[in-house]
């Protein structure tokens, strides 16, 4: 269970706080969407939610921030990261490995796990994103959308009980953000909380229980999914509600019943 | 123990590793100077009386000296507290990570520079002394030795630099020499002074640098018996050259310290002239017993001609490349503190401060300061 | 693998005391045996190349008490000390270049780094080593990448050497605060993926160690202080 409540958080050397009283609760099997503009504040919110920040990045925090009870602030930095994993919005590899394979093991090693444990996370994490192809190849050397794929699937290795995305799908196509949309579902059914921040609101869509909206670092909106994603207000801040959302009010303006349209949920 | 009192103990203590450590380094001074026989070993000048080789050696015991010295305090420290809390603190995660750019820098910018160009200068230390500002002296000192054995072992060809895993040690006390001007401000910037400051500030470091060119001068003179200027009363060609590329230099950089004392309006261009001069010469004399002793004075590096000019002219090995050293590691030591004193400053406040020594780069007008990484 | 490396080490000192020929046996016959002779050549002469010229030059005409002239140069004289004490370092320096060339080539970067590991270094020590050797690379190709880029807005690279120095200096700032700047996001995954973690971390694999490296290793070990006793001694020429 991580929550968050009443955080506010400041960069260092910043004059305004990047969050704002921004309260979030992740439960076991729950995935929770964060949406906004630009700068709204999502990398931050996944920042805070992993514990890095402010013990990486510096900065102040003031409000409660815990995991299963415990201040994110006293739980020892090697131990967050099997507790909470994050991956990042531009990739996140270590840099060091030479395969992918290696470069996904690498979670599971600094574990300390037994290496037959390591070698089994690890391949059931290039599974899950449909990498085991890629295997021998040097990380360095893939494109920007598999050097995603791998990262997620670093992460995932290291089988955290929660899970903070900040936007898995950025370099990848439609086929590999269903992949991944897929992977988080079947996550989140094991019983892990996940926090996704996002710009595909259709992917959202699918996978999301409840959703957040955040705008300039404070909470505008949230509530189940499907309330938060078809709320007129999206647009105002500059979200773009889903691909059926659209469509229905275009043909609700067009004048047309949009039941009667029968677009695929 | 309170928090207050913990730290009160740490400092107290702290105090008695460095006094120790400095005994341990001055013993070790003397048992090196005893060692040598008062330094007669080497073949004597007869025009200077001076012994370049005494000189070399005993820069080579002050290494020595200062390597057992910090090995001493660190394993009182460890003795005292349990842990290597000053070694801890330095090699934070963030540390680790700058570690293999800077030695990458360091290979890449000595190859391409010293092995290829052929110029007089190295700068295969930027990264050195980068790591030594920013982290500390142990953890600088890690990175000029690894980088060099890395540089020499490890990195394949055409980067493999052999010879440079015998200057490991030279690397190792620039290092620990950055270290130490990061840790007492030298690198701090000093913006927002007078015109009045920064012009004698100028003046100041112009002086030593011409002081120092001076000294030179007489000294080289006095080995090679002869005179070195630029006026046209020398016999040997090869020191009017030099006499010339002398003046030219000491003008280059007078001009210089000036323009980047005024460009930027920061005292601190001034501090990192010096502190690499300084630096630049300890080293030269460290380096240059290593250079004679294991290569015959070449190294493959643009320096190799310099030694030869000068052993042409008939001196020994080791004067040779004392003497090379000399002319050409202040003035790349120089070099490259002003270009590390110009990172950190381009560096945003936010990545500077949580290196373990970042405190000491920002000036105390900046609003905010971030603490550093604690050990993780 | 882990013999390759005190192999170096006992060429190196070996060679600084004297016997060279006899380095070079340690140096060839074990390439042969590898199989890599052929390229251990090649390579061992790129490494040694510019630097054996230097060597041999300098000592051959520059040699300050060389007393019995060969020829001459116009103001240049060569002498036979001079050709003596060169060919002397010039057989050292081969020594010692290709012991470390054999090593670069009979040793994966990585099998080292995790061999370290296994026998008790610390992974933040490890992990320096690897992405020191990654980096250089990786630097080499951001600075190719600016420089593209640099060079698209209009930045004269080509030409005389003159001109492409000067194209270097802008290149410089924006690689070195670049890789500089790389560090923070770095460090964020690394701690991400839990490399703080205290303790040791398990391994993938390690390379095996046959009793006859072992025995190897050993041996040459205990050369390096044989030979500088023997050094010291006079018994080495």
């Amino acid at each position: 269970m991580l929550t968050l409540d009443g955080v506010t958080y400041r960069y260092a050397g910043s004059r305004r706080p990047s969050l704002t009283d921004i309260s979030l609760t992740l439960g076991p099997g729950e995935v929770v969407g964060l949406l906004g503009p630009n700068e709204a504040g999502k990398s931050t919110t996944c920042l805070v939610a992993a514990g890095l920040a402010p013990r990486a990045v510096g900065g102040s925090l003031t409000g409660r921030a815990e995991v299963d009870g415990r201040r994110l602030a006293d739980v020892p930095p090697g131990e967050m990261a099997g507790l909470v994993g994050i991956g990042f919005a531009s990739a996140g590899l270590s840099g060091v490995c030479s395969t992918v394979y290696e470069e996904v093991a690498f979670g599971p090693m600094n574990l300390g796990l037994p290496r037959a444990e390591v070698m089994r996370r690890t391949e059931e994490a290039l599974e899950t994103v449909a990498a085991g192809h890629l295997a021998e190849r040097d990380p360095e050397h893939l494109s920007g959308g598999q050097r995603q794929l791998i990262a997620l699937a670093g992460v995932l290795a290291m089988q955290p009980a929660h899970l903070v995305l900040d936007e898995p799908t950025a370099m990848l196509d439609p086929s590999g953000t269903r992949l991944v949309g897929a992977a988080i579902a079947a996550l989140a059914a094991g019983g892990a909380s996940i926090l996704v921040a996002e710009q595909k609101t259709d992917l959202l869509a699918d996978i999301c229980t409840r959703a957040v909206v955040l705008a300039e670092g404070r909470v505008v909106l949230e509530g189940s999914a499907e309330s938060v994603l078809t709320d007129p207000v999206l647009e105002t801040i500059g979200v773009d509600p889903p691909t059926r959302v659209r469509l229905a009010r275009l043909a609700t303006t067009a004048g047309l019943d949009p039941e009667r349209l029968a677009v695929p949920a | 123990m309170t928090t207050e009192e913990q730290v009160e103990a740490q400092a107290s203590s702290g105090w008695l590793r460095v006094a120790l450590g400095v005994v341990a380094f001055l013993f070790t001074v003397v048992a090196g100077i005893a060692a040598f026989g008062q330094f007669g070993g080497g073949t004597v000048d007869p025009n200077t009386g001076a012994d370049a080789t005494a000189a070399n050696s005993f820069a080579l015991v002050l290494a020595v000296a200062m390597l057992v010295g910090m090995t001493v305090t660190l394993v009182l420290e460890r003795i005292q507290t349990g842990h290597f809390g000053s070694l801890s603190r330095q090699f934070t995660l963030r540390v680790i990570v700058l570690m293999p750019i800077a030695i990458a820098i360091n290979i890449v910018l000595g190859q391409t520079v010293a092995a290829a160009l052929k110029i007089p200068i190295y700068l295969d230390s930027i990264g050195t002394i980068l790591v030594g500002v920013l982290a500390g002296p142990i953890a600088g000192a890690v990175t000029g030795a690894l980088g060099n054995i890395l540089w020499a072992y490890v990195i394949p060809p055409p980067f493999q630099y052999p010879p440079a895993a015998a200057f490991a040690v030279v690397a190792a006390v620039i290092g620990i020499a950055a270290g130490l001007a990061g840790r007492y401000g030298l690198m701090r910037p000093r913006t927002n002074r007078s015109t009045g400051q920064l012009v004698i500030a100028g003046v100041l470091v112009a002086l030593i640098i011409i002081g120092l060119a001076w000294l030179a001068s007489v000294g080289y003179g006095l080995i090679f018996d002869t005179d070195i200027n630029p006026l046209p009363t020398t016999d040997s060609e090869l020191f009017l050259v030099l006499g010339y590329i002398a003046l030219l230099l000491v003008v280059a950089a007078v001009l210089g310290v000036f323009a980047l004392l005024f460009g930027r309006r920061d005292l601190t261009a001034a501090y990192a002239v010096v502190t690499g001069v300084a630096t630049g010469i300890v080293a030269a004399l460290i380096s240059a017993p290593i250079a004679a002793g294991v290569f015959g004075g070449v190294t493959g590096a643009g320096t190799d001609f310099l030694v030869a000019a000068f052993r042409q002219a008939g001196v020994d090995i080791y004067a040779a490349t004392t003497g090379q050293g000399l002319i050409s590691d202040p003035i790349d030591k120089a070099t490259t503190f002003v270009i590390v004193y110009l990172i950190t400053v381009a560096m945003a406040v936010r990545l500077k401060a949580r290196f373990p020594q970042g405190e000491y780069l920002i000036e105390d007008t900046d609003a905010e300061v971030p603490a550093p990484e604690r050990t993780g | 693998m882990a013999a390759t490396v005190t192999a170096v080490n006992a060429t190196l000192l070996g060679g600084v005391v004297g016997p060279v020929g006899l380095t070079l046996f340690a140096v060839l016959l074990p390439a042969a045996l590898a199989g890599v002779l052929p390229r251990l050549l090649r390579v061992g002469l790129i490494l040694a190349l510019p630097l054996a010229i230097s060597v041999f030059v300098v000592n051959l005409f520059f040699y300050p008490s060389g007393s019995t002239v060969l020829f001459r140069i116009g103001p240049i004289t060569a002498t036979a000390e001079g050709l003596a004490f060169a060919i002397e370092t010039l057989v050292r320096l081969l020594a010692i270049t290709g012991a470390l060339a054999l090593f670069y080539l009979t040793t994966p970067i990585g099998s080292l780094v995790v061999d370290l590991e296994r026998r008790g270094v610390s992974p933040r020590l490890a992990f320096v080593v690897s992405a020191s050797v990654r980096t250089v690379p990786a630097i080499l190709e951001r600075a190719g990448q600016i420089a593209d880029a640099q060079r698209a807005r209009g930045l004269d690279t080509e030409g005389s050497p003159w001109r492409r120095v000067r194209g270097l200096v802008p290149l410089v700032g924006p690689v070195l605060l670049g890789s500089i700047g790389d560090v923070e996001d770095r460090a964020m995954a690394l701690e991400a993926r839990g490399f703080s973690r205290p303790g040791r971390r398990s391994l993938l694999w390690a390379p095996g160690d046959r009793t006859a490296e072992r025995v190897a290793r050993w041996l040459l070990a205990l050369s390096v202080p044989v030979l500088i006793v023997a050094g010291f001694a006079g018994w080495l020429p």
